[in-house]
């Protein structure tokens, strides 16, 4: 995997946080409490110098790990977020891509109608996924949350899309460039709390983290961010193996995202 | 920690880029078995040969229909350098998907087929006119499927003969444009020489890449220039912004806000999060001023008084035009939209041939040179000297008409 130049990785994305906030009258954040989307909320700290000042969303089904619960409630603490705890249901039959692609949008919708937010941080990364890596910094949904990927706006010379049709919004996708080395090297170097679901207890870890229904561990032994940095200089292994929704049927990432799926 | 150079590809449909992006990847050991495996797969069940594109066409519109709609790029490592190839569709009407794309770049990679009936093609001069134009300066061209002309070096020299001239006449310096025959299917010249051309005595491509990329000068002792994106946390004393050339240090004295033309010190710079004494190009950065900003500053230059842009609302530009030119034009410049009074078109050229032509009847795919004349001034420079300040994007209403230049 390799590591990219962190400091302009930052720049950009520091850039991007800066630009949703000022373009956007209405800006909430999703927050997994993940990796990727904590490191975001890293980013948003400097972005605003020390105050995050968007609402960070957690889409909750109620099946996320205990572990991930903790972690939530001790940064959302010291970080000072306002955290709006979305829930939604959990259907016993339904899991995987029915699940997370319709559920968790469901939730969603509902949360960014309430709040009558025009603009929603969401931390993919381009590396993650095909499809994924088809997306612009900044993306416009309709009010359905629907994709419109084979019309994209023109996106050049920092000029974004805005917002289009009344009751859609736009995605912000602040990590987009970022790999999944380049997160764990910063959180490194800037020492930022990770859930520790991610290090290996009896030679499992997590490299990717969804609800108890969807993720499966992957081997490993690495018990530190300096042990994980260094398992992804040489793994061959792709980060969502663990997720059990990317193996599904074909396509199924995009038919969730074009659904509006994170 | 690496240097990273972004690529992006061009080229007509059909003549290979996104082939030759998957066959990079595979060479080079840059992706992973699952991806290559599941592009295997797809392909096997479109009743194809393996098509290396599919590890980047991710779309099934993309697959199916064999074309690329939309960007994405591909990371890999080559002489401890990383070059991130942005992939484009080639066909004219997804024109505005590949300026996305090569937007990001300052080095080009073109792809022209040798194949029978392929050749150079109106959509790859244009392409190189828009590169061109938006300031990528240096090329490489690679010759495509030279295996279906038997590694004839007569097929490659007519097509080197041919782009040359016209590389030369839409401005590319000929020591900045390398040529190399290659086949992205069969992997000829990609990492290694292949042994069927022995008469191309040049480097293999991403030698050809290597030596041909990254060389940008640093803007960074160049006079200041700092983009304004807006007051930071409704704090009147506090700007934000990204520095596209210069530097400035706390406390410097003699500069200004254009077109707000207000006199300011910085007090403080955070950078990167943290307390700094100067700061550089690429740096998005928080700077507390000596006086509060009652105007929004957005879309507002930071410089030094004794050379600084000239806040104007007449431009002179060129044009590459997408959509209609009618209609309530405006531009979009640096995060702000001025609307336009008056365009008045002067001339026009064919963007497949590089040649003037008249211009009562303007074509999309076309550039115009243009006077425009906007509702309020905008601190804009020729995009020789600043390339942030010397661009625009055109709207006409919520459509997307063109980009353009500023001379």
């Amino acid at each position: 995997m390799i590591k990219q130049n962190i400091k302009q990785l930052e720049e950009r994305s520091i850039y991007i946080l800066r630009e949703a906030n000022m373009k956007f009258k209405n800006v909430a954040a999703l927050w997994s409490m993940g990796k990727d989307s904590t490191t975001m909320l890293a980013l948003a700290r400097k972005a605003f110098l020390g105050k995050i000042p968007f609402p960070v969303i957690h889409i909750d089904n109620g099946i996320d790990f205990p572990e991930t619960y903790t972690f939530r409630e001790q940064l959302a603490k010291k970080w000072k977020l306002n955290l709006i705890v979305a829930n939604s249901e959990i259907k016993p039959d339904s899991i995987g891509s029915a699940c997370c692609g319709r559920n968790k949008p469901d939730t969603l919708k509902k949360v960014m109608k309430e709040n009558g937010f025009d603009a929603l941080i969401v931390s993919i990364r381009r590396d993650e996924h095909g499809i994924r890596s088809k997306e612009r910094y900044m993306s416009p949904r309709d009010e359905k949350f629907r994709w419109n990927y084979k019309d994209q706006p023109a996106e050049l010379w920092d000029d974004y899309a805005s917002k289009l049709d009344e009751g859609g919004h736009v995605r912000v996708h602040p990590l987009l460039d970022w790999s999944e080395i380049d997160i764990w090297s910063y959180i490194k170097q800037e020492k930022i709390p990770v859930n520790p679901l991610y290090f290996s207890r009896n030679g499992f870890r997590y490299r990717s983290l969804g609800c108890l229904h969807c993720t499966v561990p992957v081997k490993s032994n690495a018990k530190s961010v300096d042990d994980i940095v260094k398992e992804l200089e040489t793994t061959k292994i792709e980060e969502r193996s663990g997720r059990s929704m990317d193996k599904e049927a074909e396509y199924t990432m995009q038919r969730l995202r074009s659904l509006g799926y994170m | 920690m690496v240097e990273v150079r972004s690529i992006t590809m061009l080229g007509h449909k059909d003549h290979g880029k996104s082939t030759l992006i998957g066959s990079i990847l595979m060479l080079t050991n840059s992706v992973t078995n699952v991806r290559i495996n599941e592009a295997k797969k797809y392909s096997k069940k479109l009743h194809r040969d393996f098509e290396p594109a599919f590890i980047l066409d991710s779309f099934h519109e993309e697959r199916e229909g064999g074309l690329t709609i939309d960007i994405t790029r591909a990371e890999i490592l080559y002489n401890k350098v990383a070059f991130s190839l942005i992939d484009v569709p080639g066909h004219e009407e997804l024109i505005k998907n590949m300026i996305s794309g090569a937007s990001y770049a300052n080095t080009a990679l073109l792809l022209v087929s040798a194949k029978k009936d392929e050749g150079i093609r109106g959509q790859t001069k244009r392409h190189l006119f828009i590169a061109k134009m938006m300031g990528i300066d240096y090329l490489v061209v690679a010759v495509n499927k030279m295996d279906t002309v038997e590694y004839s070096k007569k097929a490659f020299d007519s097509i080197m003969d041919e782009l040359t001239e016209f590389i030369m006449k839409i401005g590319f310096d000929k020591r900045n444009v390398s040529f190399v025959p290659i086949s992205a299917y069969k992997g000829d010249n990609i990492l290694k020489k292949s042994r069927d051309m022995p008469w191309y005595r040049g480097k293999p491509l991403l030698e050809a890449i290597y030596e041909n990329s990254g060389k940008n000068a640093s803007k960074d002792d160049s006079a200041l220039r700092i983009v304004l994106q807006g007051v930071l946390n409704g704090r009147k004393n506090m700007v934000a912004g990204r520095i596209v050339r210069g530097h400035i240090k706390v406390g410097e004295k003699g500069t200004c806000i254009i077109p707000l033309d207000i006199n300011v010190t910085v007090k403080s710079i955070e950078a990167g999060g943290r307390r700094v004494r100067s700061a550089h190009v690429g740096d998005s950065v928080a700077l507390e001023l000596n006086r509060n900003v009652n105007k929004d500053p957005r879309g507002a230059i930071l410089c030094g008084e004794a050379y600084c842009p000239i806040a104007r609302k007449s431009i002179r530009a060129r044009v590459f035009v997408i959509g209609k030119l009618d209609g309530k034009l405006s531009i979009r410049f640096n995060g702000i939209e001025v609307g336009c009074n008056s365009i008045k078109i002067n001339s026009q050229i064919d963007t497949t041939t590089g040649e003037t032509i008249g211009s009562k009847n303007i074509k999309v795919l076309n550039a115009v040179d243009a006077e425009i004349v906007l509702e309020s001034k905008i601190p804009a420079e020729s995009f020789t000297e600043t390339r942030e300040l010397g661009r625009f994007t055109l709207y006409s209403g919520k459509e997307f008409s063109g980009i353009g230049i500023i001379g």
